[in-house]
This record gives structure tokens, C-alpha cells and sequence, in this order.
């Protein structure tokens, strides 16, 4: 019995790209034009993915970002908005298809990796902190890829590298959180805060601001 | 309008939610409600990963049913009355399982355990299992130390690297072993006989005689349908079995 819990959860929230959204759905879009076009559509299907509780709006959702990470594949393989848009592609999969989410997942990683090697800056380093989240979320050995001490590092790299970024911050408290370090976990909930609380009103810096809080109520 | 009993699914130490397991076990009830002939509605499934939440939901008037791994019902068979109906027949597991004791090479070589190792397991909630049935061969020292981790692979990370810390691994852990990079560090010292993956039971016979018959040829029938199969096959089940439940060794 116990076997099927991991296999049905493999499926994780991983929203890490800031893009306007994309008016709702009433027919396929088309296929942006340039690597940016892509990219910035692909971060925009994984906010709608975020918010919807629809399971078949989020296969849609998975399906076109896919589609949208292959053409940008096709352009351009080695740019870093391609592996990195692909990788968040990968995992609007996952959550869509649970029973393929643990190759999926691994793939995704894989292409984190290879976006990371590309430009660890890109999306205020958002290939490590990705990394972090799926390690940190996604089951471990032998159901899944998920690793928190591995998670822990890649979040890690991405405070060390964008420090003045909330979601850095608030990858990194999941992760010492899940290794077991409480007091770590609650001073970077509190860093995140702070630094979120900083900026200029925003739907990101509220909805941060939100994790912090209800992470620091819970501890 | 009759009360609705409701099945517990509890699976500690093993990965997933209550939200992402919930239609999963929600699809269960019914198809096992329709197969046993019971009133449509009559049977609500819950899944809750915790083990202390668990039993709390488990000690409810409404929990008539448990759907357990072996290790929960050795641990907690006695205190909750849990009597067993089936057992479950795991997708590239089977009925029966056996578990692994892992140690670094050069280290532990086989029984008695000695003095200030720690056991680490996915089981280790339930220290009686671990003493009386997966390690019973083992006589283990009252005092040996036992574990609960979620993260096993944590743990054989600890083994390898030669802390006093051995790993008790079920058989799909195990069988992954040498996936590891640092598989050439680890060892397998003992084994456990066959035993049950997972007991559907009755709780504190809250179950009449007659339903609880409908209930377990539901279940023996459910892997020979076609519509039940597809609800088994979605909680990696191909079917159930009668139990077989091992007698534990007696407690030192």
C-alpha cells in the first residue's frame, strides 16, 4: 500500500519565473516568435499552473509550456532561457502526470544543471534555487530525486549568488526546515521577510511575504 | 440515514499528503463499496501520512477499517484491535516483502548488533516490528537505539561514511541499492523472513460478521476485475490476498 503514496506525489509546485500572465485560455496560443517570447510564456502557463486547482487546466497549462520549451530547444539549445524554461516545463509535467513524474523530474534536474553551468544568474539564480525546491519537495530515494542535503547546497548557491532576492531566501529556509535545522529555517523565513517587506508593493512580494509569515506562524 | 464508517489509510514514514492521496483513496472506497454490495456512500476513506494523527483517527467511533503497512499493524495491532482481513499485493512487490539490514563493509558482519549502533529505518516507528519480526533473528539489546527517518537516503549516506548507524531497508529500498554511487561501501548483513507489505484490517471489530465477509471478498475480487484493477493499479495494487499474518518472536 505504502508503495503508491510516493508514486501519486511525485507531482511538485515549481513556480520560479516572473512573467506577465497570459489572458485565460480559449484556444492554443500561438508560438511566440523569439527565445524571450518563449520563455516569458512558459513563466506564465507555470504562474497560471500555480493558481489553478483545475487538474485539466494544468495539463493544458504543461502541455503548452512543453510545446513552447521544444520550439525554444529548437532555436536555441544552449541558451540558458531554453534549459531554464524547459526544466520549469518538466515540471508543469510532473505535476500534470504523476505516474511519469519521477523521470520527469530527474530530466528536469538535469536541464537545471545544465541552465545553472549556462548563467547561474539568470532569473535572480533561478537554476539553483529551482534545484533546491525539487530536491527539497520531491520524494527521495528510491521513489524520486528528492535529496535536502543536495537541496540544501543548491539553495545555498542561490542566496550566495542573489542574497538580495526573497524566494532565495525562502527556498533556502524549506530546505535547512526539511534537513532539520528549525532555528536556520526561521532566520531565513525572517531574512525573507524582511527583504520582501522592502520592496515596492507587488502579487509577488505579497504572495512572499505570505510564505514567510505563515512558515514563521507554524514554527 | 445509516453513519458513514470510514477506512483509514496510514502509511508513516513514506512520502505523499493527505490532499494528494485523497482521490486515490476516495476512487478505492467506492469501487470497494460497489464490489462488496454495500449501500453507495457507505464507506469514507481518509489517508493520513502521520503516525501519531494516524492512530488519533483510527481511535474515531466512525474507523472501522485500516489500511496499514505490516509494520503499523505489528506495532499497533494489539492497542487498537485491529483484526486482519487482507493482505496486500504490491505492484513489483508482491504480498510479502523482506527487509534488509544495510552496513558499511568492514563494519557490522551479522548478529549480535553491538554496543551504542543505532538502527535507522523508514519503520522505525514501530520498534516492535523491527525487534519481533524484521530483525527477530538478530535478538536485539533492549537498549539498542531505533530510529524513524523518512530519509533513507540520508541515512545510508551516515552508514557509508562509518558512523555507528546501521539501515533497515524494505525490499524496494534494497533492491535500489546498488543505484547508489556509494554502493561499494555498503553491505547487506541480514535479512528478515517474508512478511506482509501492507494489512487492510478490522478495528476493534466494529465490523459486523456479515460485512466484514462482503467486505473481504471485495477485496480478494477487486484484482480479477477489469474497473477494480484500474483503481489497484492506480495505488500501485495489483489485487489482495488472504493474510497471513507470521507470529512474531516472543518478546525477550
Amino acid at each position: 500500500m505504502k508503495r503508491w503514496i510516493g508514486c501519486t506525489v511525485l507531482a511538485l509546485m515549481v513556480v520560479a519565473c516572473r512573467a506577465p500572465l497570459r489572458p485565460a485560455m480559449q484556444s492554443t496560443p500561438p508560438v511566440p516568435g523569439s527565445v524571450e517570447g518563449l520563455a516569458a510564456a512558459i513563466a506564465s502557463d507555470a504562474q497560471r499552473s500555480d493558481v489553478s486547482s483545475d487538474s485539466r487546466i494544468r495539463a493544458e497549462l504543461a502541455t503548452e509550456a512543453s510545446r513552447d520549451a521544444e520550439a525554444c530547444m529548437a532555436r536555441e539549445p544552449m541558451n540558458v532561457a531554453c534549459l531554464y524554461g524547459r526544466a520549469i516545463a518538466q515540471g508543469l509535467e510532473a505535476r500534470a502526470h504523476p505516474t511519469r513524474a519521477g523521470e520527469l523530474l530527474r530530466t528536469m534536474l538535469g536541464d537545471l544543471a545544465a541552465a545553472e553551468a549556462a548563467d547561474a544568474g539568470y532569473d535572480h539564480a533561478g537554476p539553483a534555487r529551482v534545484q533546491g525546491l525539487v530536491l527539497v519537495r520531491a520524494p527521495g530515494w528510491p521513489l524520486g530525486p528528492g535529496d535536502p542535503e543536495a537541496g540544501l547546497a543548491a539553495a545555498r548557491r542561490a542566496v550566495a549568488l542573489r542574497p538580495e532576492y526573497p524566494p532565495n531566501h525562502l527556498a533556502l529556509a524549506e530546505a535547512l526546515a526539511k534537513t532539520g535545522d528549525l532555528n536556520g529555517a526561521r532566520k531565513s523565513y525572517e531574512l525573507a521577510h524582511d527583504l520582501a517587506q522592502a520592496l515596492p508593493s507587488a502579487t509577488d512580494r505579497d504572495g512572499w511575504l505570505r510564505e514567510a509569515d505563515q512558515a514563521l506562524r507554524k514554527n | 440515514m445509516a453513519a458513514v464508517s470510514t477506512l483509514v489509510f496510514c502509511a508513516p514514514g513514506y512520502p505523499g499528503g493527505a490532499g494528494d492521496a485523497q482521490p486515490f483513496v476516495d476512487q478505492f472506497a467506492k469501487a470497494a463499496v460497489a464490489t462488496a454490495g454495500w449501500p453507495e456512500g457507505s464507506l469514507a476513506a481518509v489517508y493520513d501520512p502521520s503516525e501519531q494523527s494516524g492512530l488519533q483517527k483510527l481511535g474515531g467511533p466512525d474507523a472501522v477499517l485500516a489500511f496499514v503497512p505490516f509494520a503499523f499493524f505489528v506495532q499497533h495491532a494489539a492497542a487498537l484491535h485491529l483484526t486482519p482481513l487482507a493482505q496486500a499485493d504490491v505492484v513489483g512487490v508482491g504480498a510479502q516483502e523482506r527487509w534488509t539490514l544495510v552496513a558499511k563493509v568492514g563494519g557490522v558482519t551479522g548478529p549480535p548488533l553491538l554496543p551504542g549502533y543505532t538502527i535507522l529505518s523508514v519503520a522505525g516507528y514501530a520498534p516492535e516490528f523491527i525487534r519481533r519480526s524484521a530483525l527477530q533473528a538478530w535478538a536485539l539489546p533492549p537498549d539498542v537505539r531505533i530510529e524513524s527517518t523518512g530519509q533513507v537516503l540520508s541515512a545510508l549516506r551516515r552508514v557509508a561514511a562509518g558512523e555507528l548507524v546501521v539501515a533497515l531497508l524494505d525490499q524496494t529500498q534494497a533492491a535500489a541499492l546498488p543505484t547508489l554511487p556509494f554502493a561499494a561501501q555498503l553491505k547487506a548483513v541480514g535479512q528478515s523472513p517474508p512478511l506482509p507489505v501492507a494489512i487492510v484490517a478490522i478495528v476493534d471489530s466494529r465490523l459486523s460478521a456479515a460485512r466484514a465477509k462482503s467486505f473481504q471478498a471485495a477485496l480478494l475480487k477487486m484484482g480479477h476485475a477489469a474497473a477494480g484493477a484500474d483503481t489497484l493499479g492506480a495505488l500501485h495494487l495489483q489485487g489482495f490476498v488472504m493474510p497471513q499474518i507470521p507470529r512474531p518472536a516472543t518478546a525477550p
